[in-house]
């Protein structure tokens, strides 16, 4: 398909927020997959693309983690393309010996299996406390007691290591019994566990700017024939390391300097959010610029924020499959109005 | 540093870019934003309630 210039779609589902398609185990990822088909860069953050033990990668999806997304949205910050990054990663001193074992085996498999380059691991040098928490709107959230611990880690891994992308695994407290987690695992919900992780890869690009994404160091559950295939990927092995690991090996660079590789928010033709999750910051930001934003219906979320309500111009549509439908006729230059079955007349009442 | 969960009420404006600088200015009152998001929206009042986590 001819194009006057490459064509980018930014894929935005917010963690933490129950969204019905996305707020699972990486069951957004045939979303991304299928909408990087109809578009050059498809740019998606890591709460689209990790489905613990399974993930995807493409030339085309650049992984963003969310701190990230939001400045590249407000044009602060460009994306720079990477052959490969040097990943460090980052143990809770918390974890229990055995579940350690089980992370870094992961990483030696994924250096052996897959060719990633994940150059060292660092155990901070406290616990760093995480407390799952419910706000008010029904969303997750979460609090780091020590960020110091996280903070010093990462710095060593740079500075020592020379690493430029970060996987944090931090130990979550273990639930086997509440009706939250039930939920979750028959896909119904919200992910109690989502709005801690952002917190901790945010705190760690906002203070270090480089590609960070974050997994959990959780007990396995025990087995239950009735998870959703939406939540199962979650139950599939000891970690949920390597959707993290492969999304970070070519995660593009974070920068400030434009050159010809550089990609930047006015680069963007598309967006594409679920319908009643408009109040983030990288979609107000992408609201205020000439893009397309593309509304879908049929991924509902505990939120009540549509387009509407903000004053937002969107296109709204159905379902994915929709979208997709409008992205290739925006990427073709073709009015969607004309698509309809009824197109009014330009002729004013009394010409 | 420490992370804190917070609650504020903004008014709505039209632009979205306005409605944007002006929550990231309440929430700085507070500390460093570390992530935010619109979580409801009064008509009436035209005031958008957000729920954030800021640093401090």
């Amino acid at each position: 398909m001819a194009s006057r210039k490459p064509y980018f779609t930014v894929l935005i589902i917010p963690t933490g927020i129950g969204a019905t398609i996305g707020g699972y185990a990486g069951d957004a990822l045939p979303v991304a997959k299928a909408i990087a088909q109809v578009c050059d860069h498809l740019i998606t953050h890591p709460n689209v693309m990790n489905g613990a033990s399974l993930y995807w990668w493409a030339d085309n999806i650049e992984y963003v983690e969310g701190y990230a997304l939001d400045k590249f949205a407000s044009g602060e910050w460009g994306l720079q393309p990477v052959r490969q990054n040097r990943i460090g990663i980052i143990f809770d001193q918390s974890i229990e010996k055995e579940l350690l074992y089980r992370h870094i085996q992961v990483a030696d498999g994924i250096r052996a299996t897959l060719g990633i380059e994940v150059v060292d691991y660092i155990i901070t040098d406290e616990a760093v406390g995480v407390e799952l928490k419910i706000a008010p709107s029904g969303t997750s959230w979460g609090t780091i007691n020590n960020q110091g611990t996280l903070l010093r880690a990462a710095e060593k891994l740079i500075r020592e290591k020379g690493v430029n992308a970060l996987a944090v695994v931090a130990r979550f407290p273990d639930d086997t019994g509440s009706q939250t987690l039930q939920n979750y695992r028959y896909g119904k919900g919200v992910d109690a566990l989502a709005g801690a992780e952002a917190i901790i890869s945010h705190l760690l690009v906002r203070q270090f700017q480089i590609p960070c994404a974050h997994s959990p160091a959780l007990s396995p559950l025990p087995l239950d024939i009735s998870v959703s295939p939406k939540a199962v990927a979650e139950e599939l092995g000891f970690t949920f390391l390597p959707c993290v690991l492969v999304g970070l090996s070519r995660a593009p660079q974070y920068t400030q300097s434009r050159n010809p590789y550089s990609f930047w928010a006015d680069d963007v033709d598309s967006v594409v959010i679920p319908i009643n999750a408009c109040g983030g910051s990288s979609i107000l930001s992408f609201a205020a610029k000439d893009v397309l934003i593309i509304a879908v219906e049929e991924n509902q979320t505990v939120l009540d924020v549509t387009p509407e309500k903000l004053g937002l111009s969107v296109v709204r549509v159905k379902s994915y499959l929709e979208a997709i439908g409008v992205i290739v006729a925006h990427r073709g230059g073709i009015s969607l109005q004309s698509l309809q079955p009824n197109l009014p007349s330009l002729f004013h009442q009394n010409p | 540093m420490t992370t804190h969960f917070i609650s504020a009420e903004i008014d709505l404006t039209a632009n979205p870019l306005t409605l944007k600088q002006e929550i990231e200015k309440r929430l700085q009152e507070e500390g460093k934003p570390l992530r935010w998001a619109i979580t409801a929206v009064d008509e009436e009042k035209q005031k958008v309630k957000v729920e954030a986590i800021v640093t401090k």
